[in-house]
């Protein structure tokens, strides 16, 4: 982004040269002005402007070495309490299964995303699953809607699935993330919308480079009990219920839990895959301001030689003229 | 669905078993002694803004910020 604008400002000044003069005679080969040719009567851009790009471009390099810094150390503390949450949804999985492939009438996508930006492409790529798994997911009597968690996912939905929008959230990482902090927010979806399965889509954590994006399913106790009797949760049934409870009841409760527990772990792996992508985009933007830096100091260096040299050949012949 | 069986007292206040559970945690950590205690209590805090969609606009954001749920 900042890369870009820093080549469209290079072109600019090769074509506020250009205007000087209309006849372009000599070639110069210099990083700045990479296709046009100079122009007769200019000599060479002025070391200043080179100067003051170099500045900027050294500055730009030291923020986000700040920035991997930064997202290094928030990387540390949030992938120890990310490792310990996958505890709490696999014994949910192991109990009531994850079937992405159940067909159900009213599905909610929930989409986590950062509210931050410069953290790569992690948001895009969540985006398109929402997207994909919306096409998968809508039929004739189907009705699909978003839950957004986050403000970029905000930004990208609002461009053409804006009527699908049920509820948005923002500010989430204001404090900590903690388990209460996701369990209100599961509240809050569970009370304000209706689904009989929900798909959250969050990036999983796999290792400082690579995160996968990643879809759970969480089904209403309607679906869950219609399911196990005789669908794919038929093993559900071999298991004794114990106390005063009626199977519904305790489906019903498991089944919020289980939302709970596995957004809880999709926010926070998402968390650390966004500080892991912010990571290694702040320092691919480093090497690339590095590059630049070291094509713009051989420039500079080239320029300057040649305008002393110039200024030499113009004493020594002026004198030269004066004696001969 | 079973409606003979009486249904547990939280629900039938309306709140559902993430906000009991919820309560009961708050009404474990409270049992702490200090200095775990200021500790356990500032795991609990929430803050997000929630903003319900209507026909493709967004109403104004409602701010939820509890510093431990009662």
């Amino acid at each position: 982004m900042a890369m870009a604008a820093f080549v469209r400002r290079g072109r600019r000044i090769a074509a506020a040269s250009s205007l000087i003069s209309s006849q372009p005679a000599v070639t110069v080969r210099s990083s700045l002005i990479p296709e046009e040719q100079a122009p007769l009567g200019v000599r060479y851009v002025s070391t200043q402007v080179v100067r003051n790009r170099m500045k900027s471009i050294k500055n730009i390099q030291k923020i986000t070495k700040a920035m991997k810094m930064v997202a290094a150390s928030k990387l540390r503390a949030i992938q120890t309490k990310a490792e310990n949450s996958r505890g709490l949804w696999q014994p949910f999985v192991a109990l009531l299964g994850d079937f992405p492939s159940v067909d159900v009438k009213k599905n909610v996508i929930v989409t986590i995303s950062s509210d931050k930006g410069l953290c790569g492409g992690i948001n895009s790529t969540s985006v398109k699953i929402s997207r994909a798994v919306y096409k998968l997911t809508s039929g004739p009597e189907n009705e699909n809607k978003y839950v957004l968690l986050g403000e970029k996912a905000k930004a990208q939905l609002i461009r053409d699935s804006k009527k699908d929008i049920e509820l948005s959230f923002t500010e989430l990482q204001r404090n900590p993330l903690n388990y209460t902090q996701v369990s209100v927010l599961a509240d809050d979806i569970l009370k304000n919308v209706e689904f009989d399965a929900l798909r959250i889509i969050f990036n999983k954590f796999k290792s400082v480079v690579s995160f996968l994006p990643s879809v759970a399913t969480v089904l209403s106790p309607e679906v869950v009990e219609r399911e196990s009797e005789g669908g794919k949760l038929g093993g559900l049934d071999s298991y004794e219920i114990e106390g005063g409870e009626t199977k519904g009841e305790i489906l019903q409760n498991l089944s919020e839990f289980q939302f709970s527990c596995i957004l809880f772990n999709a926010v926070m792996e998402n968390a650390c895959s966004e500080q892991g992508a912010r990571m290694s985009a702040m320092d691919s933007s480093s090497r690339n301001a590095g590059e630049m830096l070291d094509r713009l100091t051989l420039a500079y260096n080239r320029t300057r030689q040649a305008t002393i040299t110039t200024e030499l050949i113009e004493i020594i012949s002026g004198k030269s003229a004066l004696e001969g | 669905m079973a409606s003979n069986a009486a249904v547990p007292f939280w629900r039938a206040a309306g709140m559902t078993y993430i906000t009991y559970s919820n309560i009961c945690a708050t009404m474990v950590r409270n049992c702490l002694k200090e200095p775990y205690r200021t500790e356990a209590l500032s795991r609990e805090k929430v803050h997000y803004s929630v903003s319900k969609w209507v026909d493709g606009n967004p109403e104004k954001p409602s701010i939820r910020s509890d510093t431990s749920q009662e």
